[in-house]
């Protein structure tokens, strides 16, 4: 198997889930369409990259604007890593946010009925 | 102009964090001045989560308070009195800080003001006459306003003003993200964004050696203006 092929196949997974989730946060009105369309648009260019990286990369090759060697077994595993962190950071990310948006009004909601409770007693 | 509505319920908010040597004075002379007129007004502190007595001295003012459970920041201390304020259907909230640094006299002033001009937002500026405020103080929050523009493109003379006076309409709407000093120009970028009719007054700011030694000092500007350029880039590009 080519090896473009094989490190566009084993990220697709990343990129496909990472748009699905952009795409269900929107639906659910988690996200807001700006984010969206952010989302989707650093996905796109990520997939048109690793789709595109064998002819890029002859093109860039043959205008001599490159003289790196093919792509190599262990370049696959460290763009395939660079594609997973970058993923588990951004799902981090959101999770974080809306964790800390939770965790504000939970406790701004306590306090206000805390204090409802102590008067009406 | 406008007649002014006494009927208006009036809900002033002073959120405070470790306040306990003035807090007491600052709820008690507000209250003084409200018993003068005739609007219907609640004294509601913020405590949040101070380590003295705070709450107690706030109460014995005559103020009923709200406890954070955790100290989270004057911006979200804020946000938990203007959430009650709109919860309980005040018509005006109104917050001021608690270290005594402005006058019961600027808070009426500022409710007439809300209902004669009929803003949603009323922002009690301390730089549209700064007598009596140290050449620094003037710099910094300067500094702040003008960055405050350049980030939100919002023109105020006095973005950091704790003095802010807000209509039904802005309670409803108006929310913000961060917990900090940094709400201040936040809120009025959210004001903005929600077309919020936004306007200025003129108050009087009392420094005393108490009040000097709380609140923002200009270092704690830099923070302030490194989380306003996290919030501005990170709603730029999500």
């Amino acid at each position: 198997m080519s090896r473009y092929l094989l490190l566009f196949l084993l990220n697709l997974p990343f990129i496909i889930a990472s748009m699905v989730s952009a795409v269900v946060s929107y639906k659910l009105g988690n996200s807001s369409k700006r984010r969206l369309k952010f989302q989707m648009l650093m996905w796109t260019i990520i997939l048109v990259g690793l789709a595109a990286a064998k002819p890029l990369y002859e093109w860039l090759f043959s205008n001599n604007l490159t003289q790196s060697e093919p792509l190599s077994l262990f370049d696959v595993v460290q763009i395939t890593g660079i594609v997973t962190v970058f993923y588990i950071a951004n799902r981090t990310r959101t999770k974080l946010e809306t964790l800390e948006r939770q965790t504000h009004d939970l406790h701004q909601e306590l306090s206000i009925r805390l204090f409802k409770d102590r008067k009406s007693k | 102009m406008g007649k002014v509505n006494y009927q208006h319920k009036i809900c002033v908010v002073i959120p405070a964090y470790n306040e306990a040597k003035v807090i007491r004075h600052v709820v008690h002379s507000v209250n003084q001045a409200f018993s003068k007129i005739k609007y219907e007004a609640k004294i509601i502190v913020i405590d949040d989560g101070s380590s003295d007595d705070t709450a107690k001295e706030a109460q014995t003012g005559g103020a009923d308070v709200i406890q954070h459970i955790i100290n989270s920041g004057a911006g979200s201390a804020t946000a938990t009195g203007l959430r009650f304020a709109e919860l309980e259907n005040f018509d005006i909230a109104v917050t001021m800080d608690g270290d005594g640094q402005h006058t019961p006299k600027d808070v009426i002033r500022g409710v007439d003001e809300i209902i004669r001009t009929k803003a949603d937002l009323l922002i009690g500026s301390r730089l549209l006459n700064s007598n009596g405020m140290s050449s620094v103080k003037v710099l910094g929050n300067k500094g702040l306003s003008m960055i405050t523009y350049l980030l939100f493109s919002i023109n105020s003379t006095d973005s950091q003003s704790g003095l802010r006076v807000f209509s039904r309409n802005a309670l409803e709407q108006l929310r913000w993200e961060t917990s900090g000093y940094e709400f201040c120009s936040e809120m009025l970028w959210r004001a903005k964004q929600l077309g919020l009719n936004i306007q200025e007054y003129p108050i009087q700011a009392i420094y005393t050696e108490y009040s000097k030694t709380k609140g923002q000092n200009n270092w704690n500007g830099i923070n302030i203006v490194k989380s306003l350029i996290k919030r501005r880039l990170s709603e730029l590009f999500a």
